[in-house]
């Protein structure tokens, strides 16, 4: 259930006063804004209330939905527009749309629901495990922008989606690894019931024409696991021998590959013992444990996924006669003139030829504060507009902008990147070269005693020897440590983080957004005149809530309201509140109203901001961004490791040294771009630091990729997520302390589960060498030893004790 | 042990029955969202008031709303 302290719909606290009110449930719900009540107003009016009682998380709060543009959304009701997205059959249209907003189960049941009652729907149906809503409509009763807004209504984003190349391969490949699963555990079942039949111990009065059968039931069906269900296991050792690597496919092919052929040789030949169910069991266990990997591997990597959006989908262009009119950004050109709202995002390289506002570039830059541009300075693609409205030339577009510049060295950074042998194919080298070995030996062994007995002595101990064990010692680990991960708010997305954890020795950290909260909030007040700090709040509050700049966010809401309120970019704002006209922003701009001295300022930290009316200035406002409350914390974790910590930030102001002190980095480097950002990563490794990297913007994106191992926040951009190898869902520095200790654990559980496995194949090996093993114990061998590995995996699905830490 | 003769034929059968049904149920997307339907059956989808706000909206469907 939803916290009732908070808002009825999103769970953030009700400011206080707030008004929004609603009946829901049979009680009165508070919200904390008309946005909230707007939603929950549109799903109990469509009678869908009970999805608050099922639901087990608080809703996303429908501001931090991307914004919709109505004339945007008309554009996708554009026959050409529609043509790569909707498939249209007569008049039945089909679609693919990807939901944000979704928080748990109930939101699917919701989604579905509403839209199945908008007329024209005549399906809907949402894969909860990957966001996607297939959508089937009538395209004479309801259009797809309506449908859209729909889903607007009850406080999800949507957007149509067009499931890329790499996307539907893998598809492809999940739905053939369950096949392959699902074929080899069937097709195992029959073949153990037909070939233990044959087995001395169960054997009672079965005559031969009856084993000849059996055998070649059995035959019959291990062949499809074999050829079907093992063929990647095949692939992968005969690249891995050309590349001459012994590897666990090597290892497992060759146990598979012989107990097959020397099975086939047994049915012809009617003597000799019959390993098919081995073959089986192999191959079920093996495949159970790469789907495993895979599936928890896959269900983070979707979430995180979502469609790379830096760019809006469309922008407003100014034709000849300056009226404006909203067109695809693919059909830009250089050249063309264009019209960037407040608010909006810019969609192209270009000059400014008209107006100036302050534009928020932290995206390329990592600067949090947003930069003042004037007529005839350049923009960036990707940068946000804050205050006024801009014209603006293009001048490059697409894979010529300096946005599309960091993609390219994101890829070079990717193509570079280190990679660590893993310690399971370490291990499984050594194993092989001494299961060869000692086979060999074995062979000549038994060849100087008993010639005809030599050749199935070897095989039970080949198939003995199997790494069943030890190949499932790892994937059943990380699978449930990315579970357990995942709980803690760490979500993995590369599988090679938690055993790449134990090498690393150096933690790069960016500032904004990472550190510290990456939003401006104020620290303190300092009133000039006879007010209170309070009231000078409130005041400043009446006068920024008329404002999209980040300042106006930290000021919080006042209860005043102010009028005539006027922007002047890169000065501040003016405006009458209660008849009396005040100014905030500069110092010289304000004090320009009254005409009085430029007050002191006591120390130059942070941004000073003033408030005055026409008699004299009336308060300092002094606003900065602040320091994670647990960045300490995690500081302190990191040192304890003897890790090196650095700090590495586009940031040009003194706020990095300082920061660099206070938390007593080793070091701190500020104004960096993103090229040398990755140059000094790439240097720090070639003097062999393991390099982690903690980042979130789209100027960390390159050193993301580059480094050993990458974690963006939970907050940041979809580019830094989709590169790095893992996201701080939680956005809390604390849970990546205690992910720490989880992978340290999940290293530990790996390194017994292959100590054990080992162990098991050592012992079982003299047996086999002196001819004890049958395939009946062989097979019952192998199962225990996996089933313990699995059991000892499993010991890491419990939550860490978290509160023995302070 | 005769019956042998006739069940080893039939499991055979049986056996690639379900290995076809399963094929198909993989290959038709079945498979493919492992989390939704778990939950989706704790849903009371004949609940009354969504019924009933079912049949009004429909009604104002056939006269449509100033304001659309």
């Amino acid at each position: 259930m939803a916290d009732l302290s908070g808002c009825y719909h999103c769970g953030l606290p009700v400011p206080a006063g707030s008004t929004w009110q609603l009946e829901v449930l049979g009680a009165p719900r508070q919200f904390c804004c008309p946005g909230c009540h707007a939603v929950c107003q549109s799903i109990v009016d469509a009678g869908l209330a009970s999805y608050y009682q099922h639901r087990s998380e608080p809703s996303a709060n429908p501001q931090d939905l991307p914004k919709v543009i109505s004339d945007e959304l008309a554009l996708l009701d554009r026959r050409d527009v529609q043509e790569d997205l909707v498939r249209h059959e007569g008049d039945s249209s089909e679609c693919l749309l990807l939901v944000e907003g979704i928080s748990c189960a109930a939101c699917g049941w919701l989604i579905e629901r509403h839209l199945r009652q908008v007329p024209g729907v005549s399906e809907a149906n949402l894969n909860l495990s990957n966001h996607r809503l297939s959508l089937r409509w009538q395209a004479s009763q309801a259009k797809l922008s309506q449908l859209i807004s729909e889903l607007r209504r009850i406080g999800y984003a949507a957007q149509p989606y067009q499931p890329d190349q790499a996307a539907q391969q893998l598809q492809q490949e999940n739905r053939r690894a369950l096949r392959q699963l699902g074929l080899a555990g069937l097709l195992w079942m029959q073949v153990m019931m037909a070939s233990m039949a044959t087995w001395p111990e169960f054997n009672i009065d079965l005559s031969a024409d009856m084993h000849l059968i059996l055998r070649w039931v059995s035959l019959f069906m291990t062949t499809p696991i074999v050829l079907y269900c093992c063929a990647d296991f095949f692939r992968g050792a005969l690249r891995d021998l050309r590349t001459r690597r012994l590897t666990m496919d090597v290892s497992v092919s060759l146990a598979i590959g012989v107990a097959y052929v020397a099975g086939i040789w047994t049915c012809f030949s009617g003597n000799g013992e019959l390993y098919f169910d081995a073959v089986g069991m192999f191959a079920f266990f093996l495949l159970a444990g790469r789907y495993l990997e895979r599936r928890a591997r896959e269900r983070t990597a979707s979430k995180t996924a979502q469609l790379v959006n830096l760019l809006p989908a469309s922008c407003l262009r100014l034709n000849a006669s300056g009226a404006s009119e909203r067109v695809l950004l693919k059909e830009l050109a250089v050249g063309d003139l264009l019209e960037v709202l407040p608010g909006s995002v810019v969609p192209a390289d270009g000059v400014i030829s008209q107006g100036q506002s302050s534009l928020d570039e932290s995206l390329l830059t990592g600067e949090y504060l947003p930069v003042l541009r004037r007529n005839g300075e350049t923009v960036h693609a990707g940068t946000l507009n804050v205050e006024g409205p801009l014209q603006i030339r293009v001048t490059a577009l697409g894979d010529a902008s300096r946005l599309s510049t960091i993609v390219r060295l994101l890829e070079r950074a990717q193509s570079e990147k280190p990679r660590l042998a893993e310690l399971a194919d370490q291990v499984a080298q050594y194993f092989l070269i001494s299961v060869l070995l000692l086979s060999a030996v074995v062979a000549y062994a038994w060849w100087q005693i008993e010639p005809e007995r030599a050749l199935w002595i070897v095989l039970a101990v080949l198939v003995a020897t199997c790494p069943c064990a030890l190949s499932l010692a790892t994937p059943t680990a990380l699978t449930t440590a990315t579970g357990t991960l995942h709980g803690l708010g760490l979500l993995l997305t590369r599988g090679h983080v938690l055993e790449t954890l134990g090498h690393i020795n150096t933690v790069v950290l960016d500032k904004t957004g990472t550190l510290t909260e990456g939003k401006l909030s104020l620290r303190e007040i300092r009133p000039l005149a006879a007010l209170n700090p309070e009231q000078c709040r409130s005041l400043a509050a009446a006068l920024e809530a008329h404002s999209e700049h980040p300042i106006a966010r930290a000021l919080g809401r006042g209860e005043q309201h102010a009028d005539n309120v006027s922007n002047h970019p890169g000065l501040g704002l003016e405006g009458c509140v209660d008849g009396q006209i005040l100014r905030i922003g500069q110092p010289a701009f304000v004090c320009a109203l009254s005409g009085c001295a430029i007050p002191q300022v006591v120390q130059d930290s942070g941004q000073w901001l003033l408030l005055g009316n026409q008699r004299d200035p009336l308060a300092w406002f002094v606003l900065d961004d602040r320091l994670r409350s647990d960045a300490l914390a995690l500081i302190d974790t990191f040192r304890q490791r003897g890790w090196r910590c650095e700090l590495l930030s586009g940031d040009s102001g003194p706020m990095v040294a300082e920061l660099g002190q206070q938390l007593a980095l080793d070091a701190a480097l500020g104004g960096q771009t993103p090229a040398a950002k990755l140059a000094h990563v790439q240097a720090l490794q070639q003097q062999d630091h393991k390099v982690l990297m903690l980042g979130d913007g789209v100027n960390d994106v390159p050193v993301l990729a580059a480094a050993d191992i990458s974690i963006a926040m939970g907050s940041a951009t979809d580019l830094a997520k989709t590169s790095a190898d893992a996201v701080l869902l939680s956005n809390r520095l604390d849970s990546l302390r205690h992910s720490l200790a989880v992978a340290q654990r999940t290293r530990t559980v790996i390194r017994q589960n292959l100590a054990w496995a080992c162990l098991y194949n050592l012992l079982v090996l003299p047996f086999a060498a002196i001819g004890w093993v049958t395939p009946g114990w062989a097979a019952l061998g192998m199962s225990i030893s996996s089933l313990l590995v699995v059991l000892n995996a499993l010991r890491l699905s419990h939550q860490p004790a978290l509160k023995e830490q302070p | 042990m005769n019956a042998l003769y006739y069940l080893i034929p039939i499991a055979i059968v049986l056996v690639i029955a379900a290995i076809w049904l399963f094929f198909w149920a993989v290959d038709s997307g079945q498979y493919d969202d492992l989390d939704g339907p778990a939950h989706s059956i704790l849903f009371d989808d004949e609940d009354p008031a969504h019924t009933a706000a079912q049949k009004t909206a429909q009604s104002t469907d056939n006269n449509p709303k100033p304001n659309d």
